[in-house]
């Protein structure tokens, strides 16, 4: 072999040898028609980002972020003006009340609760109920689960007011209860709710094993509708429910054996806060933390119209003290806020004016993150 | 973005005019009619922001105070509305937009009129049946209520009671019912 035949040689070897270590390095052809799933268990620090999606209120969603890491890991499409979903006690699916059309915007309404599967969420099933569900302002009292999870209760205005009752162990439409004068579900036991009357007084409703009322009590009035309304944005902690008033004061519904009776009233507000005008304000503007018992309240600066306004300060209280523990100054307008409930908490909050979910240290206030494009309208947080 | 900002702008400017709610609600009170109108809405103002005066710079009537512009947020009927403007979406303050049905169940009001020192009863009648206008997105809540006294509630979508207004929100008019005595 000449040196020249020699130097072709070694170049063909080389030529060779480079190609198969490209082949060796060229990224394998990813297979078709894989779809991605979550784990069977939630995390602590999901967080389901309701949206009602006012511009195109045909279109709801539910948006499931991770407080931990901000990663954005699914949607539900959940028909025309959603508000919130539900999730079962033992994380084995998501109640969705919903309503579509026929039509879209027009034909035949039908009401139903979806079931997603909590891990593929794709729709499992259905049960149909009657297309009577309320549509507001999503209000998390609009629909809830009994203690034990059996029943799954739903606010009704058409603008007769009822509750719908779906049992959720064999999946069916279980019931409605006539709630003249009352709205909204409060769960307070494992067979019992209560709703709030526009005179002040609670509608006490227990159910039998079917989901139909065994006793109904119009209490006598609780709350003083005329001179400083509570919210209807209540929060439960264990055998009590807590409510704020328009000026910042705290009002409680305890269950007790004996029924439902009121507990303490406080003030969120010193008089010098109350001179300078904070209020508490916001859609979702309270959330609750257990051991220690925590409450979490969104303020502002306004006057006694803007008691649904967002804002930029969230005041954190010992509910065994009343005292405030902490101011958080957010970094962005609150109008929505959710505490998670493990013993390293987070604190979500979201407006519904911006697409960003801030996420904060619920012990220390601290920042932590923020994760944008949540939403349209972003407004309830809700977690495992 | 810019639809909420408006909004928030709006209604920062509304709360600069408003006093006191009690008064609102005192010439309320008897008012427990179900006469009245609207909608949901979102709720977005801009908390501690200071409050502005002066005319609105969206309104599209081109008036010169923003009081007695029917598509400006501050006009004088709007002191409890919560939704989009039906004057910006082929409609009236009165009037529904075309192919769209008024709903038979509302919220009712009471706003004042600059114009003529006199306060006067509003039915916040929601227009139904297409999907959301989008357009003059307008929210105050002088006298407005928790949802557990509807007829005074702002957060209901009052497209309810009939099968023509059934859900779907269009926008919100604010008929004059009545002066209030």
């Amino acid at each position: 072999m000449t040196r020249t035949a020699r130097y072709a040689a070694l170049a063909a070897g080389l030529t060779l040898a480079c190609r198969s270590l490209v082949a060796a390095a060229q990224l394998p052809p990813d297979p078709a028609g894989v779809v991605a799933a979550l784990p069977a268990t939630a995390s602590a620090h999901w967080v389901w980002v309701n949206d009602i999606v006012f511009p195109h209120m045909s279109d709801g969603q539910a948006r499931l972020v991770d407080g931990d890491t901000g990663r954005f890991l699914g949607l539900l499409s959940t028909g025309v003006a959603f508000e919130h979903v539900v999730l079962a006690k033992n994380g084995s699916v998501i109640f969705s009340p919903e309503t579509y059309f026929s039509r879209g915007t027009r034909g035949t309404r039908t009401d139903v609760v979806t079931l997603y599967d909590p891990v593929h969420l794709t729709p499992r099933g259905e049960i149909a109920i009657p297309p009577k569900r309320a549509v507001t302002m999503p209000m998390m009292a609009d629909a809830g689960l009994t203690d034990d999870g059996a029943f799954l209760l739903i606010y009704n205005y058409t603008p007769a007011q009822s509750v719908t009752v779906v049992d959720t162990r064999s999946r069916r439409f279980a019931g409605e209860i006539e709630t003249p004068g009352c709205a909204l579900v409060y769960p307070t036991g494992p067979r019992s709710f209560f709703s709030i009357c526009a005179d002040g007084a609670l509608l006490d409703v227990h159910l039998d094993d079917a989901g139909h009322v065994s006793s109904r009590v119009h209490t006598r009035n609780f709350f003083d509708v005329s001179a400083d309304p509570v919210t209807e944005k209540g929060v439960r902690l264990g055998n009590r429910w807590l409510f704020v008033s328009y000026g910042g004061t705290m009002h409680s519904v305890d269950i007790t054996s004996r029924g439902l009776e009121p507990g303490p009233r406080w003030s969120l507000l010193s008089d010098t806060e109350r001179r300078q005008n904070w209020r508490p304000g916001g859609l979702q503007q309270l959330a609750v933390r257990a051991r220690p018992d925590l409450l979490y309240s969104i303020m502002h600066r306004g006057g006694v119209e803007t008691h649904k306004d967002a804002g930029k300060e969230i005041w954190v209280y010992d509910l065994d003290r009343h005292r405030r523990v902490r101011r958080i100054v957010l970094r962005s307008l609150a109008g929505s806020i959710q505490v998670t409930r493990d013993d390293n908490p987070l604190l979500f909050a979201a407006f519904i004016g911006s697409s960003r979910l801030e996420v904060y240290d619920a012990q220390t206030g601290r920042y932590l993150r923020s994760v944008e494009d949540v939403g349209t309208t972003p407004t309830l947080l809700v977690t495992p | 973005m810019s639809l909420f900002d408006g909004w928030m702008e709006a209604s920062s400017r509304a709360v600069a005019r408003r006093t006191s709610r009690r008064g609102l609600l005192g010439s309320f009170g008897a008012l427990l009619v179900g006469v009245a109108a609207l909608p949901l809405l979102p709720v977005a103002r801009g908390a501690g922001k200071p409050a502005k005066t002066g005319k609105s710079g969206k309104a599209e009537g081109g008036h010169q105070d923003a009081t007695q512009d029917p598509t400006s947020c501050d006009y004088w009927r709007h002191c409890a509305i919560d939704g989009y403007l039906c004057g910006c979406c082929g409609g009236s303050a009165s009037a529904c937009p075309p192919g769209t049905a008024q709903s038979p169940v509302t919220w009712v009001g009471t706003c004042h009129n600059p114009a003529d020192g006199l306060d006067y009863v509003i039915s916040y009648n929601d227009c139904c049946g297409k999907s959301s206008c989008g357009r003059c997105l307008c929210n105050r809540n002088e006298g407005d209520m928790p949802l557990y006294v509807p007829f005074r509630s702002n957060d209901y979508d009052w497209c309810t009671g009939s099968s023509a207004a059934n859900i779907p929100y269009h926008c919100s008019t604010a008929r004059v019912l009545s002066r209030a005595t």
